[in-house]
């Protein structure tokens, strides 16, 4: 069976769409996108097929142009229901942290309470948490510096034996 | 009369009642359930044909309006 197909009537016109492909909420967008120009009817012709009826409210209008019309709007409304999807995540936790945010600092209290280990903690990527030296320090000089400490370290134990 | 039918689980109860409640100065319905649909049924009153309002475009802007707040609840996080 097509997942799509469409039926021309007097001045109207009936488009069928699998549910599994084209999800409600997208043929809901579609329609609504319609409801200015024709008069749209929804019904179940099927389990988990919705058919979409258009007549249009101008006597004379393409009704067979609406039925593309109204496929590439479901196509471009699935799309966007799915990028929504995948980042709804994103969204929520964007938000969380904002919302987080303007709460203020959290109190001596609250910063107790909170359940704060090596899991729990935030990741930084980015090393935002960390200090200024400790994220430029130069490496040859921090180096240069434990080296000479070794050496410092080993003279010192050298003279307790000669003594 | 006109008998409009609406599937149970592509339309939503409360805007039916709001559309019907919206078109209530041109035209009387009579709302009943039967086999997972709503069904109205659709009069035109006599001052709104009088005035030439055609009783079918009447209930097709009636189903148009029902949809068009079904759409909108389901997208307020409602349920259609």
């Amino acid at each position: 069976m097509s997942d799509m197909s469409f039926h021309l009537g007097e001045g109207s016109v009936r488009i069928e769409f699998d549910e599994d492909l084209y999800p409600k909420d997208a043929i809901y967008g579609a329609a609504y996108v319609f409801i200015d120009r024709c008069w749209v009817h929804l019904d179940r012709a099927g389990d988990r097929r919705i058919q979409v009826t258009l007549k249009a409210k101008k006597a004379g209008a393409d009704t067979q142009a609406f039925v593309g019309e109204f496929q590439n709007e479901l196509l471009g409304q699935t799309w966007r229901l799915r990028i929504v999807e995948e980042n709804k995540k994103l969204i929520e936790s964007i938000t969380a942290r904002a919302l987080g945010g303007a709460a203020g600092p959290p109190g001596l209290d609250e910063l107790l309470a909170m359940d704060i280990g090596e899991e729990t903690a935030f990741e930084d990527p980015l090393g935002i948490a960390m200090s200024w030296e400790e994220k430029y320090k130069k490496k040859g000089k921090a180096e240069g510096t434990k080296a000479e400490a070794e050496g410092a370290g080993e003279n010192a134990s050298g003279g307790e034996k000669a003594s | 009369m006109i008998e409009l039918r609406f599937h149970e689980e592509l339309y939503d109860g409360f805007a039916i009642d709001e559309a019907v409640k919206t078109y209530a100065a041109y035209a009387t319905a009579e709302l009943s359930r039967d086999g997972g649909a709503y069904v109205v049924k659709v009069t035109a009153k006599p001052e709104a044909t009088s005035e030439g309002i055609d009783e079918r475009v009447l209930s097709a802007e009636l189903a148009n309006y029902a949809l068009g707040l079904t759409i909108e609840k389901a997208r307020s996080g409602g349920a259609a």
